[in-house]
């Protein structure tokens, strides 16, 4: 600057290195009972090289007023959100003015900043506003639109201290289409803000500024997520969550396993939304990434070095995690495919089948063209490794067995993995969490499989998974989990029990089934009675009295259990009168409890709907059937 | 009324308020602000900065107990059956939450020597080991006991000599005993003096892991966990054993919950922006917060390590605690309204019977199983002395029967060694004697009886570690009656029962009066099947009075805030009036009496000198001389 002789001017530098020294590393070290030393002691150099400026500008301001009053602007706060066009007006950022301008303003910044951490919001907010008046007078250009973008995030992150999200939006957005604009329009590397009070000798290299540039809009991009996060809009924060991780990737601003994990949970988002292309690419790229993060050291190397053991349980926790998305992943699209082609009886509509392979050419089509428009993560070199894990597994409904089956595979793969860290012995409610994952890929598969003695079997694998954990844990720690696994045994070996009947019945058409047909068959169904009733049990009170009044989350379970547990007992073979008799008393018993709770209970009514009315006619009908039978008894003797 | 679940129970909320400290009533002339009604069970709230007018904050909770209130009244009504639980093999958990300074350390600890003043604590401690002297003799039991805190979301074990250095435990799960802390240090205690011992050496390492114990105290919460295994012969002959865990939990002070991250209050947060880009995971896991995903996420490791009690598997009270003082009016009420969330939380208590984890049953059965090894050596060596009798030496040995003591054991092994050792000596000189023999065979000979030596000794030693085991093992059980010699106390277990008996019957009375409060509500209700249409109008401006004064409870609320604001406003309005006046003023001098050439040169010589926080005038020296100047001072 002309009239700063070279000393003055370095001397304001200095102070500005020594502000900025003390805000960022000096603070830290500040004691609990002064916890903002040093940051005002930053605020002081800041107000000096204030003063500084301005009174060079007063001494300037003859010469210059020309510029100066000619531009009458309205003195009107400016207010973001009814977006001016900053890139048409004003004095161009380059000029003499507009340097002094953008000099003056970026004190004003940091002044803002520094009150807005001293928790001084409304001085805060004055500074930066001030700011924003000065970038008023100029024209964006690469000399000042670095802080043209700081200076909103700061802005946005005030207002939404304040809960005044749509404000924060307003100032955010702007940021976001000026950085549009400039790179469009411009796009050469921007002035850092700190260069403003260098000397020359210190500037900034092209790329450290580009970098600086887009790590500020970096933030934009997160806290954009944040307020559209905070205003509802979950898809749209999602999209500035993705772009985010796409911008960290890109810039090379990130560390591998926190990024893989951030975006191995975005993948959630997505399938929860059925959007399973994006799902994949984010977890295909999560894994990408996470390779980056290293070898996992050997179990040698672990107990050898707590360092290195303690980063070997790191990375083998986090890929886990990583394989726990995946699975859900296969799962969610086994899933929601079923529900697509199911039938009203819940097996696989073929009509249905047919009409959507017919479909599949059209959608593969439309994959194609999504790819080319959605947000892709990757650098070069990434890019090939991603898009080769996508290959690996679809992300269009499967429609039959077979692509089904290729589905259940790599989920199976991921639940190897996963279950290899979460072990039993040490992380029991990850691992049987993992656990029913893996059994409801098979219910899924199960769905797809028109050989029903493979379906049987594919139920058996679940009982076998599940069945001796259950008993194994701890009934008092691990209440819930148990109650979870114990319907879920009762309501596999039901399912087992029927399809054992309809083989029966599909082989033997004419002829009564065989004794052993009826063995497996009452064997099945006091498994599945008995789980249920283990279920019911564990409501009990440690007296061993049943509750009065079912707790919300149990109500409709249990209303259920009895329910099963009723049918069970009508359906039990036998050729023995007395325990016919028995079992449809059970039956009855269990059928009027859920009639004689509900008429208790108005408000559970509604949770069982569809069993209420049938229990009723239960109700109804079984005392006839007991009295005949009893009837019939009578006779024989 | 309603019918009550039988399986699950509500955690217990107790509230306590301090005494106005002498400060406090000095300072402030309206003096408390919080009003008790200990038969019922409620706590009145007034906010000093409304108007009279307006209706005062009611809460209701299990107890109340006010600034005059003894330790002993809170330990016997609210904590004492909860410890009876434990004892019976119960989870249970003792929270104490409040702001920093409102006597929760006083609540947990109390002061230890003064029998009137001591807290929660040591009379859980008394209650336990008392409970077990006085047990019939066929209970045996086993207490251990450790002591932890989380402190920055890091697990740090106070009993380890070096947890200072060392790093956070890990929290881990097992099947059989749900989640617990990794190589977390854990003592048996057999007496009140030792397990107070175990406390005291945790509380130094607290306070000496902290640079600043208050502000390290408020930030972090400590954990306390007594396991107390009872073993008890069965109708069916097998021993059965229960185990009850208590934790005794002293929260951090409520006003940093925000920011060590406990439960709840992480909601407040929620609509301000996170800066640091390290935050984009939890931005993206409130996203994907669904049921059928995934979600990277752990819960805080409070909320894991006392997930049984909160909503969990056991028996919980909650103590909040409050400061009376005007000034920590928004706390007060901040922390009652947080007890009162905590009164739905819902618990499942059951029984642990025979868990498989129990240490004790792995006690009895290594106690059993050294027995056997020592009968066995017994019967060993008695063997060997036999035959070597039947051998060479006459002895009258016979009269030693098999006598269960171990010192006859130890004094039979002695002898035995003692005999053998003979015997082999003899030997040796036999050996040494047989002139005949080859030397070489005979240098065999003479080193297998030497190695025979040894091999007796290592195994009198083994006998003696073995039986030196044994010994340690038994001493760490209690049984029941048997080690605490205040069976003659029988008058205080008397005095006991009966202070219990009141504290119950307390505890119904108050119970009674809620209810009777809550009837008369209902019976309000029931009225509404009218027999007339007067009847009606009757109850229904009854009806319309209550729902009024609820009304007016929450105008008020909105005017209370509504009122802060505009007073802010004003004072800042205020201010802002008087400065711009004085500015104006100011201005009208300049204008009016200073030439404006002056004044330019006035105002380029000013400037302001931030320390001294006014303006100054530049020396009319040039700047940069003593810009030097000053520096070469500094610098020489």
């Amino acid at each position: 600057m002309a009239s700063f002789n070279s000393n003055e001017w370095r001397a304001i530098c200095d102070k500005f290195t020594n502000a900025q020294n003390l805000t960022e590393t000096e603070s830290r070290k500040d004691p609990e009972n002064d916890p903002f030393r040093s940051k005002y002691k930053a605020r002081d150099l800041l107000r000096e090289i204030y003063c500084s400026l301005k009174s060079f500008e007063a001494g300037e301001g003859e010469e210059d007023s020309s510029g100066e009053s000619g531009d009458q602007r309205p003195t009107e706060e400016p207010v973001d959100g009814q977006r001016e066009d900053v890139f048409g007006q004003g004095f161009s950022g380059d000029s003499p003015a507009g340097l002094r301008a953008a000099r003056l303003g970026a004190v004003e910044y940091y002044l803002g900043v520094n009150h807005v951490d001293t928790e001084e919001l409304s001085a805060g907010q004055e500074h930066l506003m001030n700011c924003m008046k000065l970038l008023e007078r100029c024209r964006v250009s690469s000399q000042n639109v670095s802080l043209f973008i700081h200076v909103r995030n700061q802005l946005g992150i005030l207002w939404a201290g304040r809960d005044e999200t749509e404000t924060a939006q307003g100032f955010l957005e702007t940021a976001e289409s000026i950085y549009q604009r400039y790179m469009k329009e411009d796009g050469s590397p921007p002035t850092d803000m700190t260069e403003y009070f260098t000397t020359e000798e210190n500037l900034l290299t092209h790329q450290e500024r580009t970098k600086r540039f887009e790590l500020a809009y970096t933030h934009t991009m997160y806290y954009l997520a944040q307020v559209y996060k905070n205003l509802g809009q979950t898809e749209r924060a999602a999209t500035y969550c993705h772009t985010t991780l796409q911008r960290q990737l890109q810039l090379n601003q990130f560390t591998p396993m926190e990024w893989a994990l951030n975006a191995a949970t975005l993948s959630q988002y997505y399938i929860t939304k059925g959007r399973y292309m994006e799902g994949r690419h984010c977890l295909s790229a999560a894994t990408v990434i996470s390779d980056l993060a290293g070898e996992v050291p050997s179990e040698a190397a672990a107990q050898e070095s707590e360092a290195e053991s303690e980063r070997r349980e790191h990375l083998r926790q986090k890929r886990a995690e990583i394989a726990r998305c995946w699975i859900k992943y296969c799962l969610n699209l086994l899933q929601d495919a079923r529900k697509q082609l199911e039938d009203n009886i819940g097996e696989l509509d073929t009509d249905r089948q047919d009409e959507l392979k017919m479909a599949r050419r059209r959608e593969e089509e439309e994959e194609e063209k999504g790819r080319k428009s959605a947000l892709l993560f990757g650098s070069e070199d990434t890019f090939d490794s991603i898009a080769s894990i996508e290959e690996k597994v679809m992300c269009l409904f499967p429609l039959d067995f077979t692509e089904a089956r290729s589905v259940f595979l790599v989920g199976q793969n991921y639940v190897t993995q996963a279950k290899d860290f979460f072990q039993m012995d040490g992380y029991v409610t990850d691992h049987i969490e993992i656990l029913q994952d893996h059994s409801a890929l098979f219910r899924a598969l199960a769905f797809f499989e028109e050989d029903m003695e493979r379906r049987c079997k594919m139920h058996k694998r679940r009982v076998d998974m599940l069945e001796t954990i259950c008993n194994d844990l701890n009934a008092q720690y691990y209440l819930l989990i148990r109650r979870q696994l114990m319907f879920e045994l009762a309501e596999t070996y039901n399912e087992m029990m029927d399809l054992k009947l309809t083989l029966a019945n599909r082989q033997a058409d004419t002829q009564s089934l065989d004794n052993h047909t009826i063995k497996k068959f009452n064997h099945l169904c006091s498994a599945s009675a008995k789980y249920f009733q283990m279920f019911l049990d564990s409501l009990c009170s440690p007296e061993g009295k049943y509750p009065e009044h079912l707790e919300e989350e149990v109500l409709r379970p249990a209303l259920v259990a009895r329910f099963r547990v009723a049918r069970l007992h009508s359906r039990f073979i036998s050729s023995s009168p007395t325990v016919q008799l028995d079992n449809l008393n059970k039956s009855l018993e269990n059928y009027k409890y859920v009639v004689q709770y509900c008429e208790a209970h108005p408000e559970a009514e509604a949770a069982v709907e569809t069993e209420l009315e049938l229990s009723k006619e239960m109700v109804g009908l079984l005392p006839l059937k007991i009295n005949r039978l009893k009837a019939r008894m009578a006779s024989n003797n | 009324v309603m019918s009550k679940n039988k399986s699950s129970e509500s955690v217990k909320v107790v509230v306590r308020c301090r005494p106005l400290s002498r400060k406090e009533e000095s300072s402030g002339p309206a003096g408390g602000i919080v009003q008790m009604d200990l038969r019922l069970g409620q706590v009145i709230l007034r906010n000093p900065r409304a108007p009279p007018s307006e209706p005062q904050k009611t809460f209701t909770f299990d107890a109340v107990y006010d600034a005059n209130s003894k330790q002993r009244e809170l330990y016997d009504e609210s904590v004492r059956p909860l410890i009876d639980s434990v004892l019976a093999g119960f989870n249970g958990t003792i929270f104490a939450y409040g702001q920093t300074g409102t006597g929760k350390t006083y609540t947990m600890q109390g002061a230890w020597l003064d029998p009137e003043k001591r807290g929660v604590i040591p009379n859980a401690f008394d209650h336990v080991f008392t409970h077990i002297s006085r047990s019939q003799s066929d209970k045996q039991y086993l207490v251990r006991a450790s002591y932890l805190e989380i402190y920055l979301e890091e697990i740090r074990d106070l009993l380890d000599p070096n947890h200072t250095n060392a790093r956070g435990l890990e929290l881990r799960e097992n099947p059989d005993t749900g989640v617990y802390v990794q190589d977390l240090t854990s003592c048996v205690c057999k007496s009140i003096k030792e397990i107070e011992e175990v406390m005291n050496v945790g509380n130094q390492a607290r306070a000496v892991g902290a640079t600043d114990m208050n502000e390290h105290s408020s930030r972090s919460h400590a954990l306390f966990l007594i396991t107390v295994e009872c073993s008890q012969p069965g109708p069916d002959g097998r021993k059965h054993i229960r185990v009850g865990r208590l934790n005794l939990v002293d929260l951090a002070g409520s006003e940093r919950q925000a920011k060590t991250g406990v439960q709840g209050e992480r909601l407040k947060e929620a609509a301000k922006i996170n800066l640091s880009l390290s935050a984009l995971g939890n931005v993206i896991s409130a996203l994907a917060d669904g049921r059928s995903g995934h979600v990277p996420y752990r819960d805080s490791k409070l909320t894991r390590l006392l997930q049984d009690s909160l909503g969990g598997n056991a028996k919980t009270v909650m103590v909040a605690t409050l400061g009376p003082a005007p000034q920590h009016y928004d706390e007060t009420l901040t922390t009652l309204r947080y007890a009162n969330r905590a009164k739905n939380i819902q618990n499942q208590p059951r029984v642990n019977e025979d868990p498989k984890d129990a240490l004790l049953r792995e006690f009895q059965r290594e106690i059993a199983r050294l027995r056997a090894q020592l009968n066995y050596r017994k019967w060993r060596s008695k063997q060997k002395n036999e035959q070597m009798e039947g051998e060479s030496w006459d002895g009258d040995r016979e009269k030693e029967t098999e006598g269960e003591e171990d010192e006859e054991v130890e004094k039979e092994a002695e002898e035995y060694v003692k005999l053998e050792e003979q015997r082999l000596e003899r030997e040796k000189e036999a050996i040494r004697g047989d002139e005949y023999m080859v030397a070489e065979e005979k240098q065999r000979l003479l080193g297998e009886k030497e190695r025979m030596m040894v091999d007796l000794r290592k195994e009198q030693e083994a006998t003696e570690q073995l039986t030196a085991k044994y010994k340690a093992m038994e001493s760490k059980l209690l049984v029941g009656g048997k080690n605490i010699i205040d069976h003659t106390n029988e008058q205080q277990k008397m005095l006991e029962m009966k202070r219990q008996e009141i504290a119950e019957q307390t505890r119904n009375e108050r119970e009674i009066q809620q209810q009777m409060l809550a009837q008369d509500e209902e019976t309000l209700e029931l009225r509404e099947t009218f027999t007339s249409l007067q009847q009606e109008v009757e109850a229904k401006t009854k009806k319309l009075k209550k729902l009024y004064t609820k009304l007016q409870c929450i105008k008020a609320e909105i005017k209370d805030v509504n009122d802060e604001h505009v007073k802010s406003r004003q004072e800042l309005e205020q201010t802002q009036n008087e400065l711009t006046r004085e500015l104006k003023f100011k201005y009208l001098i300049i204008e009016n009496f200073i030439p404006p050439e002056e004044k330019n040169k006035i105002m380029n010589r000013l400037i302001f000198d931030p320390e001294e926080d006014q303006w100054k005038f530049q020396p009319l020296v040039p700047a940069e001389s003593v810009y030097f100047e000053m520096h070469g001072l500094n610098f020489y």
